[in-house]
This record gives structure tokens, C-alpha cells and sequence, in this order.
């Protein structure tokens, strides 16, 4: 029952996103239409969501295909928050709808397996308060993603035609690093709350534990294009290109690290 | 668009270069040049790429290299230091100040833990009592250890598991101790998982590391007084394979192997069990001998003896061994409240930052709106005088 519930939400996300593309390319602007779709999409991803921890007995992080499904979901959560409140990043929608696509094909590449168990460490609220933060940072940069992708775009004929009606690359710029900063300060959070967690789950805040380790340089790297940014007064596009590399960094930190090693983090190695 | 290089209008602070009061007059203008190269987001750039160098080393050399992290934390407590001190940002934006600050103690606070942590292993059986020996333990130069005046006593334990779809999955453990802290309060609590017992000012937690240990009485053949000893079999269900452990009775010159032989499951293959010590077991004795002759063997129940060239070793029973990580790390609070100090007063500066502008820039000519504060546009920048992209130093 909720893998049907989950199809028919993934229908509805690429509803949304082909009737961005075509507006796009048509020039445009359906966003009642497409705010609408995503609103309906959310709603029915909660759902089958939320159906399957309640039949599993545990959230939705333990597979790949879970972390898959609950990553698509929070990014298009705060997507289409930021999509209602602030429509001067509604544009985006023609390039953040594709990389969803991107994710939610690589989804169905993993069976929605029916084990997984959760360690014991697992039972504190601090998880949920850590992973919560973790799931805004990612989506906060994911959208400054999007203003960088009209960035870099506009410096082709095509993309500069198509985004003509949008504010100039150096206001762009300025909402993109406001989105950077939002995630920082959740980022930040995410960090503190992990090390809270780690210490309560294992009794050290901190062992350089690879998903530890690499959280931390995404964390670096963050506070460099921040810093860079601030002090040389980089150009939109500089700055457009410092935001993707940070998304990519973080992408591969969220969803290669965990299930490269076996287990979310080093310490809940032992049996 | 290369705004930067417009002078900075709309502040009466005075630009980086003329002394504010309180700093060196002209006169020791040398201090002042070096106080402000030292201020330089440049260096700030530099020291975040030597931390990030240093968080790669201490990663793949698996070695604590403390001055991998020290050199550039060092150089951000004095790059921090001297910007707080030269740059007129910080006197008019409260909220960078605050969280810069925050950023020092965070520095501070991390070396002070250097200097004072401890980090140990034990390992307690059931019913015996710690009284500060670690099996393995590291320390910061200045620890003061107090390990030695508290006591810990292990009274029991419970480690409980499932098995689902044939796998052996741990879930909660229980541990009851009793303990008598430096100051000399006692008591008893239930500690496990999460759950650490804080004991002045260290704190013990349980871990996955526990197994079994034959307790045996070893009576010397000198005359001397009988004692008893415990030898602690590997982890167990970890190495149920490895079940065995060389030991030399105290004060003895003979080695023996110990093996434990379960007779029976301790884990049901299809209900929850907990981990216990097997009923039906026996214990065997091997005399270490260099070349493998003389190879003796016996195989012991509870209450049987083994004579051995310097004594007799009697097996009394079986128990389980717990083993504990103990820390002691008294910068974590103030770690805890200067982090949650530093994210707040970002958010502050950030939330005052954006809310001085629109979310939403109005959409029309590309080429007309500028971002940048120094050179406030004509509709949405006028209060952007107060922004923090007013001031720059090294401009
Ligand atoms: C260690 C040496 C550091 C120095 C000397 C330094 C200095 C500065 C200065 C002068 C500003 C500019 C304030 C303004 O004009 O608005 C600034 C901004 C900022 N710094 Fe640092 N900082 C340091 C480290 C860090 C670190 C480690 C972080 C990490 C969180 C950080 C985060 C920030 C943030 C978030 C801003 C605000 C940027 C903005 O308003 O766009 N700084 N810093």
C-alpha cells in the first residue's frame, strides 16, 4: 500500500518538474500549477513515509532505499516551502526538478528491502534532532544550488534568453550565499547535536570516524566559500561554482559514506 | 561588477589605519602594521585550508598528530584575536563580535581538553571492584588523576538480544554497580547503553566488549596465603571462537592455557536471549610447554583441582566480565554552551544581515540592482549601510 502511495507521489514530483521544464522552455509561468503539484507530492510522500515506519518499526535511514526516499522527501519539503514563501527562487524549479529526477531513478534502482534493524544507539531523540538539522542543511544548499544553476546558465545565449526576466547574477548571488548561510548555521547545529549524540551513544563527541571526519570538511569547506566569498568579493559565477561543489561534497558525504562503511558511524561497529 | 573597490561611505568608524583609542599610537606603528597583517581574512583563508590538511592527515595516519590541528587552531585564537581588536566591524556588529568570541573560547576550551582529558579501558567481572588499575588508558600532560580514589563495583549485568532472520542483534544492556566516589559519597545505580555513571567527575560507560572468566583459587606451594584470580576469555559473542586465554597464576612461573568449552546454545535461534553464563560447560587447563612435549591437559568442573610444579589451581565457577570506557573531559559543558553561543549569535547576525534587505529582490533589468552594500542601489539598499559587507579590511 505504500509503495503505491509512494509511485503515485514520485508521478506527481515529475508532473511538477516536466511542467517547469515546459514552462522553461515555453516562457511560462505556471507556478500555481506547479506549487500545487508539489504541495500534493509532499503530502503523499509523508504519507507512504510515515506508513512504512509505522509498519517497520523504525525511520526511514536504515537502506539505501530509504535514504533515498526521506532524502527526495526533505529536499522537496523545504523546496516547496521556499517556493511558496519566496518567489523569486521559483525559476529554479527547472533545474532542481531534473536532479530530483536523477535521485529518484537512482531510488528505484535499490529493491524497498523489508530488514533493517536499528542499533541501539539508535534510541535517543538526539538522532532525530541531529538528523533533522543534517536534512535542512542539505536542502538549504540545494536550493542555493538552483539560483547557481540559473547562473551559470545565463552565461550561455540560451540560458541568458530563457532568464531574462529574473534579477540580475549579483542579487542572484546575494540569495544564493543567504541560503549558504542558513545552512551553515544548520550545518553547525548538526554538528553539535551529533557530537551530543556521540557522546551519549559511545562516550566521546568526538573520534574522527569517517562520516564524523568528512561531516567536518564539507563543514570546512562551507565556512572557505563563505569566507572566500566575503573576502574577495568572488564574481556570481565563482560564487555559483563554490556552492555546486559544495552540494556535491555534501551529497557524497550524505549518501556515500554511510553505506560505503557498513555501519552510519564507526562506533556501532561491535556486537 | 567590481564594486570593491569603492570607498567605504555611510560609517563615521574610522577606516583601519588610524588607531582607535585604547590602541598603540603612532608611534609604535610597527605593532599596529603586524597587529593588522595578523588580522588578515587572507590568513583566515589560509588557516581554514592548513585545518582542513590537518584533519586529512589525523584522518589517514590514524594518529593522534595533536600539531596537525594545534598550528592552525593557534593561528585562529591569534587571527581571531587581532581582527576583534582591529577591525571596527566588531564594535558596530555585536553579533559577529559575540560569535567570533565564541569561536576563541571554542579554540581555548579544545586545548584546555588536550591538556586534561583521560581516555581508558576496563574491564570488571561480576561482583569484583575497580580501584583505579586501566587495562589500557592515555591522559592529556596535565591530568590530575583521581581514578585511584573512587571505587566501582560491577554487581551484575544483562545484555539482551533478538535473532531475526538468523542474525545475532545486541539490544539493551543493564548494568547494576555500586561505587564509593572521591569525596567519599556511595551508592548504587543502573547504568548501560547511553547511560554513563558519573563519578567525580569521570564517566563510565558500558560497552560491547564483555565475555566470560573462569574465577579459579590458587593455593602456592610455598605455604604462602591461597589466592583467587579471574582470567578474562575474549569478547564474546565477538570471538566465540577464541574462547581461550593464556595466563600465569599470580606469583606463579607456570603458564597455562585456559579454554572455556560450552556445552550448550546461550542464544536461542528463534527467541530473544540474554547473554549467560553456560550451565553446561567445562574448563580446560594446558601446561604451556616450550617444545610442545610434555603436554598436559585436564579438563575441569567447578571444584576441581590441577596440580601444577608451584601450586594447585582450583576452578571455582564461571562469570561474565564487563568492559567499560572511562573518560574525563571537564571542558564539556562549556564546549556544549560555547557552541550553542557561537550558532546563535550567527543566526542573529545573519537574521539582521537579510532582514535589512528583501528576500525576495524585485525581478526587471538584469543590468540594474547591485548586491554590494558599498554602493547602496536606489529602491532596496538603503539600509544596507549598516550591513557587514560595509567594512573589509585589506582592501
Ligand atoms: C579564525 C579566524 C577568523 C577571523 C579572523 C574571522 C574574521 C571575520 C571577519 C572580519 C568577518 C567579517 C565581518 C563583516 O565584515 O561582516 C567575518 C565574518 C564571518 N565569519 Fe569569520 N573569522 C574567522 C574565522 C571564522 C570561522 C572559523 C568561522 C566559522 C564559522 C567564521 C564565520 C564567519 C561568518 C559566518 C561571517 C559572516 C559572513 C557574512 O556576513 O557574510 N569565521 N569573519
Amino acid at each position: 500500500m505504500e509503495l503505491q502511495i509512494l509511485w503515485v507521489a514520485l508521478v506527481t514530483y515529475v508532473l511538477a518538474g516536466s511542467l517547469s521544464i515546459i514552462g522553461f522552455v515555453m516562457q511560462r509561468k505556471p507556478e500555481r500549477a506547479i506549487l500545487a503539484l508539489l504541495v500534493l507530492g509532499v503530502v503523499l510522500h509523508t504519507t507512504a513515509i510515515a506508513l512504512r515506519w509505522e509498519r517497520m518499526g523504525h525511520g526511514p535511514y536504515i537502506t539505501m532505499f530509504e535514504a533515498l526516499s526521506s532524502g527526495i522527501w526533505n529536499l522537496l519539503l523545504i523546496y516547496t516551502l521556499v517556493y511558496w514563501r519566496i518567489p523569486a527562487i521559483r525559476a529554479t524549479a527547472a533545474i532542481i526538478m531534473p536532479i530530483l529526477f536523477l535521485m529518484m531513478g537512482w531510488m528505484m534502482m535499490f529493491t524497498p528491502s523489508e530488514v533493517g534493524h536499528k542499533p541501539q544507539v539508535y534510541h535517543t531523540i538526539w538522532l532525530y534532532i541531529h538528523i533533522g538539522f543534517a536534512k535542512v542543511f542539505i536542502s538549504t544548499v540545494f536550493i542555493a544550488v538552483g539560483i547557481s544553476g540559473i547562473i551559470l546558465s545565463r552565461r550561455t545565449e540560451y540560458g541568458a534568453m530563457r532568464f531574462a526576466h529574473l534579477p540580475n547574477d549579483s542579487r542572484l548571488d546575494d540569495l544564493s550565499f543567504r541560503f549558504m548561510a542558513v545552512a551553515m548555521i544548520f550545518q553547525t547545529l548538526m554538528l553539535i547535536t551529533g557530537a551530543i549524540w556521540a557522546q551519549d551513544a559511545w562516550g566521546r563527541y568526538w573520534d574522527w570516524d569517517p562520516l564524523e571526519t568528512w561531516a567536518f570538511i564539507t563543514w570546512l569547506f562551507v565556512i572557505f566559500s563563505l569566507h572566500l566569498r566575503h573576502t574577495y568579493k568572488t564574481k556570481p559565477h565563482t560564487g555559483a561554482l563554490l556552492v555546486i561543489g559544495v552540494f556535491i561534497m555534501a551529497f557524497l558525504v550524505f549518501f556515500g559514506v554511510p553505506f560505503v562503511s557498513t555501519d552510519f558511524h564507526q562506533g556501532v561497529g561491535r556486537s | 561588477m567590481i564594486l570593491s573597490k569603492i570607498p567605504t561611505s555611510g560609517s563615521n568608524i574610522p577606516p583601519l589605519g588610524i588607531p582607535s583609542p585604547g590602541l598603540p599610537t603612532p608611534s609604535s606603528n610597527v605593532a599596529l602594521r603586524i597587529l593588522r597583517a595578523l588580522a588578515s581574512l587572507k590568513l583566515t583563508l589560509v588557516l581554514i585550508i592548513l585545518l582542513l590538511a590537518g584533519v586529512l592527515i589525523i584522518y589517514y595516519t590514524h594518529t593522534r598528530f595533536v600539531w596537525a590541528l594545534a598550528v592552525p587552531f593557534i593561528g585562529f585564537a591569534i587571527n581571531l584575536a587581532a581582527t576583534v581588536l582591529t577591525n571596527p566591524v566588531f564594535r558596530r556588529q555585536m553579533a559577529l563580535l559575540i560569535f567570533h568570541l565564541a569561536l576563541i573560547a571554542i579554540a581555548v576550551l579544545i586545548a584546555l581538553d588536550w591538556l586534561t582529558y583521560l581516555k581508558g579501558r576496563i574491564e570488571i567481572v561480576e561482583g569484583e571492584t575497580f580501584t583505579g588499575q586501566t587495562m589500557s588508558e592515555e591522559s592529556g600532560p596535565l591530568h590530575n588523576r583521581r581514578l585511584g580514589k573512587l571505587q566501582l563495583t560491577n554487581e551484575n549485568f544483562t545484555v539482551n538480544y533478538t535473532n531475526t532472520d538468523g542474525r545475532l542483534r545486541r539490544t539493551d544492556t543493564r548494568n547494576q554497580v555500586a561505587w564509593v566516589a572521591p569525596d567519599g559519597r556511595s551508592g548504587r545505580s543502573v547504568i548501560g547503553d547511553q547511560e554513563p555513571l558519573l563519578l567525580g567527575g569521570y564517566r563510565f560507560y558500558t560497552t560491547t566488549n564483555k565475555g566470560f572468566a573462569p574465577i579459579f583459587s590458587w593455593r602456592p606451594a610455598d605455604g604462602s596465603a591461597e589466592k583467587i584470580g579471574a582470567v578474562h576469555l575474549p569478547s564474546f559473542p565477538r570471538d566465540y571462537l577464541q574462547q581461550k586465554n593464556e595466563w600465569k597464576p599470580p606469583g606463579s612461573s607456570t603458564s597455562v592455557w585456559i579454554l572455556l568449552q560450552m556445552e550448550e546454545e546461550i542464544f536461542s535461534r528463534d527467541k530473544p536471549s540474554e547473554l549467560r553464563v553456560p550451565d553446561k560447560h567445562k574448563i580446560v587447563v594446558r601446561l604451556n610447554a616450550p617444545q610442545g612435549d610434555n603436554d598436559q591437559r585436564w579438563e575441569l568442573k567447578p571444584g576441581d583441582s590441577v596440580p601444577l610444579p608451584d601450586g594447585v589451581l582450583t576452578y571455582q565457577e564461571l562469570r561474565k566480565w564487563m568492559g567499560y570506557d572511562v573518560s574525563y573531559n571537564f571542558t564539556l559543558p562549556w564546549l556544549l554552551a560555547a557552541s550553542v553561543l557561537a550558532v546563535l549569535s550567527m543566526a542573529w547576525h545573519f537574521w539582521r544581515k537579510f532582514s535589512a534587505r528583501p528576500w525576495n529582490p524585485s525581478s526587471g533589468n538584469p543590468n540594474s540592482g547591485n548586491t554590494n552594500a558599498e554602493n547602496p542601489g536606489p529602491e532596496h539598499f538603503q539600509q544596507a549601510a549598516a550591513d557587514t559587507t560595509a567594512d573589509e579590511p585589506g582592501k
